[in-house]
């Protein structure tokens, strides 16, 4: 550990040699690809850090990235952190690619229902939870201040479908790292992503409502249409994507990590232009692929696999450069409130819900639904542009909250794998 | 930009699955060109501003991190071919060889090439003696990689083809330094702030590829070592570009630096770089087509003076590297011929001066040079037949399926 403590010291001595010498140039020209070295260097030696300490490599990704991004030390420029959006719609897509292979139908028809069940409990009782204490704090809100009663509903609405989501990327990033396998993982990967398609048709509707109380007119045909088009149009074009795949690996069969590359930049791009679910798209691909030919699903899992630690490095070194730490001072108390009833609602419910002939679910399982990033920053982003009045005011919020669970989050993910005794070994090589 | 991304790899992949279907005995010219890397420069060329305009100026401004990436990338590489310790070996008469090809070509291009320079563009002086001296440096550069395919299919002794293939590592150096004098006289205001700036980025250079060693040095695992790697090219390439220093010399710099104190682990790295060259590399020859202006009617005028000054240099200063290296290198007869392939390096060079020496002549240098980087690898198979022996000829060419970068 004293060695990668050296190495990333040294790294950061550098960084703070260039972004001086910067000083002495009146012009500068473009930060981005030097930010994605500087988090790249320094989220692996961070990681390897945290590692020592007994935490996951994930959260010295992420604590990194806050040191050195433009909130506290300032070695890498805010221009340079925004720049790298790019990688990480990339990461998002590679990663839901990943665990898209690991949706068998087996698994689906194993545990589908009671997954399902499961989520429709936690999501429903943690909106309520979430839903009552945001309409509470009107008074403390300033955005809600000024709004009539059925717009505070709506709001409230709309804020509470966001902090329900949870984050599959810190979830498959943290079962990669620890190589876990078993019934809970499998468990625990499939309440994420099924929880977020929950999130997705709720979020569409909560904005269809806010919009109507807004003057916006109620759209009920719309509203469906736009929520059909994202669930049905993604699965749709991962399956397109899903046989474009096939078809280059039974024909040209070299080159396939560069081929997964530009697709999965393909499906995280497009799919945003196109109003899709980037996550899904990729999603709905890898699982096309795995249940169609298992030998190809399993080469696509280990082509990326091996891409995984700088990927993984790389994108939540990058979210925690980008986390807008003023956003805790403002609106910190309201935000932190929201957290513990979130993490409250989640526990609870999950005690309550859990299947009883596991008992590992009722007791472990909640830790690992903490965890906040992609999906819910990108949530927060649409409020922010569809609603200018009030969205930029629900954003920071949000995003206060995910800072507090991007940071305990991994944490309690790698708990409750450990706890539930599904992890193989503490490191597999090349892994995030 | 992320649309045009899109575009740009989906093409770049696309032509990669074709790649096959280019069968080099139905189009041996085409199939060369693909092997380069030049078929994607003329995508370049035709998808840029100047011809069908899907990307846009805007969009290569905002592409200009992904360049400084390949600049540092393609540096790293030919840094860590440069091995100081292999370099102090080799006796006195090969780097009289060296230079006498590089330099004979280096003076038949700058010198012609000067006057109409200045008469086009009117630049100030030293502005017009950099430009044209950059255009002598793309000129005096070669690409190896006829004579390897040679002597890889017996059709050149091996000595022959490792000897060509020294010069043409060496001429690198020639090129890299008049980037850096042309750098020096146009990046700055004044000389003196010039020379500041190529120090600076040969000093970061230096400081990262001592970094990437001392970080290397207890790795086992491939995948960090890789990781490792690419994030040091990225930093330094990105650094350069941040400070708005050549991300190429900083690039040599790094690659020279963990060659000399990296150990064994210098191998490991330039492994792990290997991997990742040549999808950078065709990227940024991309990128560098999409620079060229095709409606500047100067700089068509002006290529076929590049490209016949060039062969006349070469053959001439190919004469005289074979009468210096006489006894100490072999080199096959009519050395010159082999020489004519410019390689990508000369790319690389007009690319990182049009970056920090921005306006119409650097432009119309890169023009210049891109258009004759073309023709010079078409003229160059029909030259390298004057070199070959003729029973070896007779043997089955094997299709150019080894790309070479630089």
């Amino acid at each position: 550990m004293k060695g990668a403590v050296a190495r990333l010291l040294l790294v950061m001595g550098l960084l703070a040699i260039i972004s001086r010498a910067q000083v002495l140039r009146v012009d500068s020209g473009t930060p981005v690809t030097l930010a994605a070295g500087a988090l790249l260097l320094c989220g692996l030696f961070a990681g390897k850090v945290a590692k020592g300490m007994g935490l996951p490599r994930l959260t010295g990704y992420l604590l990194v990235g806050v040191a050195v991004g433009p909130y506290v030390l300032g070695f890498i420029p805010g221009e340079g952190v925004k720049g790298l959006d790019l990688v990480k719609g990339l990461a998002v897509s590679l990663i839901a690619l990943v665990a898209g292979t690991e949706l068998r139908l087996g698994l689906i028809r194993r545990v589908g229902a009671r997954v399902a069940l499961l989520c429709a409990a936690v999501c429903g009782v943690t909106f309520i939870v979430c839903f009552a204490a945001t309409v509470a704090l009107k008074p403390l809100l300033p955005f809600l201040a000024t709004l009539t009663l059925p717009q505070v509903l709506a709001v409230s609405a709309l804020l509470s479908t966001v902090v329900v989501s949870f984050s599959p990327t810190v979830t498959i990033a943290i079962v990669q790292e620890t190589s876990a396998r078993g019934s809970f993982t499998e468990f625990l990967m499939a309440l994420v992503i099924i929880g977020d398609l929950f999130v997705m048709v709720a979020f569409a509707l909560a904005a269809g409502l806010t919009r109507a109380t807004f003057g916006g007119g109620l759209d009920v045909a719309g509203l469906l249409s736009g929520v059909g088009w994202e669930l049905f149009g993604s699965v749709a074009v991962g399956g397109l994507l899903a046989v474009a795949m096939l078809v280059y690996m039974r024909g040209v069969k070299q080159e396939l990590p560069l081929f997964l590359v530009g697709l999965s930049f393909a499906a995280a791009e497009g799919g945003t232009r196109l109003h899709l679910s980037p996550l899904l798209v990729s999603l709905a691909a890898g699982a096309l692929i795995a249940n169609l030919d298992e030998r190809e699903g399993e080469r696509i899992h280990h082509a990326i696999q091996r891409a995984g630690l700088p990927v993984f490095a790389l994108f939540f070194a990058a979210a925690g450069a980008g986390l807008k730490l003023d956003a805790l001072v403002t609106v910190g108390p309201a935000a932190l409130l929201l957290v513990v009833l979130r993490g409250g609602a989640i526990w609870f419910s999950c005690r309550r819900f859990a299947p009883a002939d596991d008992p590992r679910l009722k007791s472990h399982l909640w830790m690992g639904l903490i965890s906040q990033a992609g999906v819910t920053f990108g949530l927060a982003a649409l409020v922010s542009r569809t609603f200018p009045s009030f969205g930029p005011q629900v954003e920071v919020l949000i995003v206060a909250m995910i800072t507090a669970h991007e940071l305990v989050g991994p944490v309690l993910t790698r708990r409750a794998l450990t706890a539930s005794g599904e992890v193989r070994t503490d490191e597999a090589p090349g892994t995030a | 930009m992320q649309a045009l991304l899109v575009f740009l790899a989906i093409a770049a992949l696309s032509l990669l699955a074709s790649s096959p279907a280019l069968d080099p005995v139905r189009f041996p010219a085409l199939a060369r060109l693909a092997a380069g890397g030049f078929l994607f420069l003329l995508f370049g060329v035709v998808l840029g501003p100047s011809v069908v305009g899907v990307l846009s100026e805007e969009d290569l401004y905002l592409l200009r991190p992904v360049m400084a990436l390949g600049l540092g990338t393609a540096g790293v590489i030919l840094g860590l071919n440069l091995e100081p310790r292999l370099l102090r070996l080799l006796p006195r008469p090969v780097y009289s060889a060296a230079l006498a090809h590089a330099g004979t070509a280096f003076l038949f291009v700058t010198v012609p090439l000067f006057v109409p320079l200045l008469l086009t563009a009117r630049p100030s002086l030293h502005a017009a003696v950099g430009a044209a001296s950059l255009l002598g440096a793309a000129a005096s550069l070669s690409s190896g990689h006829f004579a390897v395919l040679a002597y890889r299919s017996g059709r050149m002794d091996r000595a022959r083809g490792l000897g060509v293939a020294l010069l043409t590592m060496l001429d690198d150096a020639v090129g890299l330094v008049v980037l850096a004098v042309a750098l020096l006289l146009g990046a700055a205001p004044t000389a003196g702030e010039g020379l500041g700036l190529v120090c600076l980025a040969v000093l970061l250079g230096i400081l990262c590829g001592a970094l990437l060693a001392f970080l290397t040095h207890a790795l086992k695992d491939p995948a960090e070592l890789a990781t490792v790697t690419l994030g040091m090219v990225a930093l330094v390439g990105g650094a350069a570009a941040y400070l708005r220093v050549s991300a190429l010399l900083a690039g040599v710099a790094c690659g020279a630096t963990l060659a000399l104190v990296g150990g064994r682990t210098t191998e490991r790295v330039a492994r792990a770089l290997g991997r990742v060259e040549r999808p950078v590399f065709l990227v940024l020859v991309f990128l560098v087509g999409c620079g060229v202006y095709t409606r500047d009617w100067a700089a068509w005028a002006l290529v076929p003076g590049f490209v016949g000054l060039r062969f006349l240099g070469k053959v001439v200063g190919g004469t005289l590297a074979q009468r210096f290296a006489r006894g100490v290198l072999e080199l096959p007869p009519r050395v010159g011929y082999a020489l004519i392939a410019q390689g990508g390096l000369a790319l690389c060079l007009v690319a990182e001066y049009q970056l920090l020496v921005p306006g119409g002549l650097s432009r119309r240098v890169l023009d210049v040079v891109v258009v004759g980087a073309v023709v010079n690898e078409l003229l160059a198979g029909q030259a390298f037949r004057q070199v070959t022996t003729p029973l070896a000829r007779m043997k089955p060419v094997p299709p150019p399926d080894v790309g070479v970068a630089t």
